[in-house]
């Protein structure tokens, strides 16, 4: 048996880990909620189209404008996709996200107070879900990752359940 | 000794402090009453209307005074409130953080006092009860404290009968230790230090709320006045040579009433706040006292204190003290988790340090600094928000000489965002992670490692390629961060604090 002294600048670093990729229905899951959201802000282009006649620059730009955030948005979240990523390690976990603000997060196991699953009605079209880690306090260091398989989500519930009973 | 295992009602009082508070709500309901009811037709009408008000006020404490009980069952405190939305909690006792008694005017007044119980993670004003005697107040306290030390004790197996004495020993002989009074000359130091600007604001904002409130009426009385002394703007700002002096008295006259003003507000409120004030340490927690017309008294355990501040302005230099602010494991939006220490001076400073931690900052191992270019670009981009149209509408009026104004606020903007940037970091020693931030009015921000709950590092997609990011540290009693600091030494810092929290065993909250 060993039990050899570590010292905390001999643990790895997060950068040396690989980064985990959700599954590639996600990316379609984004991009499908996207369109969702821009629906009904499109009733501001067809509402003048057919009341306002005499001036048609109204809905033209008003169409424009819907068209331009929809493709940016849709960019971003294109882009988002391929920086997403998950690492969990033996004592903790690390997501980052987010393309135009982008951030890195690493909760260790011994401050995580309870972990939940959920899933909405597209999540479950696409087969997906999104796990919460709550940790005590306010609600700033909270983490949730959408966008898992069910089952990889259950089996890292799992892991992170064993993992903080252990510290409790 | 106190008895609460059965179903116990509040004071008789509390009757009359909920009709206190049922007043105020009266009063504002005959405000609303006079001033937009006078368009609806049917009398019959108001007077139905005014007359279930009136009965709701008055029945309503009765059948709250009624419904509102509270016990101790097991190791759950129960709290049942409500006739027709019946709400009953349950808060296990070994999840109270704190028992805090507060009294308010209305309290004050009946001779009766608020118990509030704070948990971590959920809203306070729920698990208040708010009318009970001072006595019976004071016991339900310590019989909180005792019950919930005990299911402590039960719970660690490994403790033997002996530690169990021990400890009861210990709870029968507080010993405790006076820290921090606060005589009525420390107490107008203080209140001349505060931020006036703030507090200035702060009057304006009331004063013009309760202005557009009683416009109308005033108007209806007194409308004439205002007509007679009606300057004409348009004239002012175009022949401004016609008023001659006068409008720079008048603009003068507005600042010194202003700084006067601000000045006032500010001494009232902390008096207000802070008389009486007094800390002491008991055992191993904090009791603070404070307030004139809203007493607190707040009890802060040392273990669950998270994070220490000391915050400073020019006027706080020159009396060479910093106002000390504890931050403890946080409920949501429960402002009560932090605590004000006003008029510390450097000796109590370390010695708060050393209480709360029970280690000092020793030389740091590592410094990150920020960069304060990027402070000064990011202040003025926003400056330029409100500078540039201000610009442009100088251009199209065509003064000329007007165009000074915004170049000028964009620039000292910059200057501010540069010296705050050159007067922050972020230190890191074996036990403490240290933020110094700001330049004037600068603070000191100290949390030991362990308490990290999690680490955070992000940046905007602009600042990738200069190698910059933004350090988030997160705690129990709140996130604080440090923004454009270089990336690579972040990692650094980011892999050795999650590190140092993963090997730790120390109880953090």
């Amino acid at each position: 048996m060993t039990n050899e002294q570590l010292l905390s600048y001999q643990l790895p670093s997060i950068e040396q880990s690989s980064f985990e990729k959700h599954p590639k229905r996600f990316l379609n899951k984004k991009l499908v909620a996207k369109l969702f959201y821009f629906i009904p802000s499109l009733a501001g282009v067809i509402i003048p189209f057919f009341i306002v006649e005499n001036h048609p620059w109204i809905w033209k730009t008003t169409g424009s404008v819907w068209v331009l955030l929809l493709i940016i948005s849709i960019f971003i979240s294109y882009k988002e996709f391929f920086v997403r990523g998950y690492v969990l390690r033996e004592n903790d976990i690390t997501y980052r996200y987010g393309w135009l603000f982008h951030h890195q997060i690493t909760i260790p196991f011994n401050r995580i107070q309870h972990t939940e699953i959920n899933h909405g009605p597209i999540d479950r079209y696409f087969k997906l879900c999104e796990l919460d880690i709550y940790t005590a306090g306010g609600s700033s260091s909270d983490l949730s990752i959408s966008g898992l398989d069910p089952d990889k989500a259950r089996s890292i519930k799992e892991y992170i359940s064993q993992r903080t009973a252990q510290h409790a | 000794m106190l008895d609460i295992s059965q179903p116990t009602r509040q004071s008789k009082l509390s009757i009359l402090f909920y009709l206190l508070k049922g007043i105020k709500g009266l009063i504002a309901f005959v405000f609303f009453a006079a001033f937009s009811m006078r368009s609806w037709n049917s009398t019959l009408g108001v007077i139905a209307v005014s007359a279930f008000i009136i009965m709701v006020t008055l029945v309503g404490p009765i059948v709250q005074y009624w419904f509102f009980k509270f016990y101790v069952t097991g190791d759950e405190l129960i709290i049942e409130k409500g006739w027709i939305f019946k709400k009953r909690k349950a808060i296990p006792l070994e999840r109270i953080q704190s028992i805090n008694i507060t009294q308010n005017i209305g309290q004050r007044l009946l001779g009766i006092v608020a118990v509030e119980i704070d948990t971590a993670g959920s809203k306070a004003k729920e698990l208040e009860i708010p009318a009970l005697n001072r006595h019976f107040a004071i016991q339900f306290k310590d019989l909180l404290g005792l019950k919930k030390q005990h299911l402590i004790i039960d719970s660690n197996v490994i403790e033997t009968a002996d530690s169990i004495v021990s400890n009861n020993d210990m709870t029968s002989t507080i010993d405790s230790k006076l820290i921090l009074e606060l005589s009525f000359i420390d107490l107008l130091k203080v209140g001349i230090t505060q931020n006036h600007l703030r507090s200035g604001g702060l009057a304006i904002g009331v004063i013009i709320g309760f202005w557009y409130k009683i416009k109308d009426v005033v108007e209806n009385f007194f409308g004439d006045i205002f007509e007679s002394v009606d300057v004409d703007l348009e004239q002012a700002v175009k022949q401004p040579e016609a008023f001659g002096y006068s409008i720079l008295v008048v603009i003068l006259s507005a600042v010194v009433i202003f700084i006067i003003a601000s000045i006032i507000v500010s001494l009232l409120m902390s008096i207000n706040k802070f008389y009486d004030y007094k800390m002491i340490l008991k055992d191993d927690h904090l009791e603070v006292r404070m307030g004139l017309l809203n007493k607190k008294e707040i009890k802060i355990p040392l273990s669950k204190i998270q994070i220490l501040e000391f915050h400073s302005n020019p006027l706080r230099k020159l009396l060479n003290f910093k106002t000390a602010r504890i931050y403890q494991a946080q409920s949501q939006n429960n402002i009560i988790s932090s605590v004000e220490v006003p008029a510390c001076h450097p000796a109590l400073q370390s010695q708060l340090q050393h209480l709360i931690f029970e280690e000092s900052i020793e030389q740091s191992e590592k410094e990150l600094l920020t960069n304060p270019w990027s402070h000064a670009r990011l202040d003025m981009y926003i400056a330029s928000i409100f500078g540039l149209p201000l610009a442009a509408m100088a251009i199209f009026f065509q003064y000329y000489w007007a165009i000074i104004i915004p170049v000028c606020f964009i620039i000292a903007i910059g200057f501010m965002g540069y010296q705050y940037g050159k007067n922050s970091r972020v230190i890191r020693d074996d036990d403490f992670v240290v933020f110094y931030k700001g330049w004037l009015f600068n603070s000191v921000i100290i949390s030991p490692v362990y308490k990290t709950q999690a680490i955070e590092k992000w940046r905007s997609i602009f600042i990738k390629k200069r190698g910059e990011a933004h350090l988030k540290l997160h705690t129990a009693g709140g996130s604080r961060q440090l923004k454009y600091l270089i990336e690579k030494e972040i990692n650094v810092m980011q892999n050795d604090i999650n590190n140092h929290v993963i090997q730790s065993t120390k109880n953090w909250m």
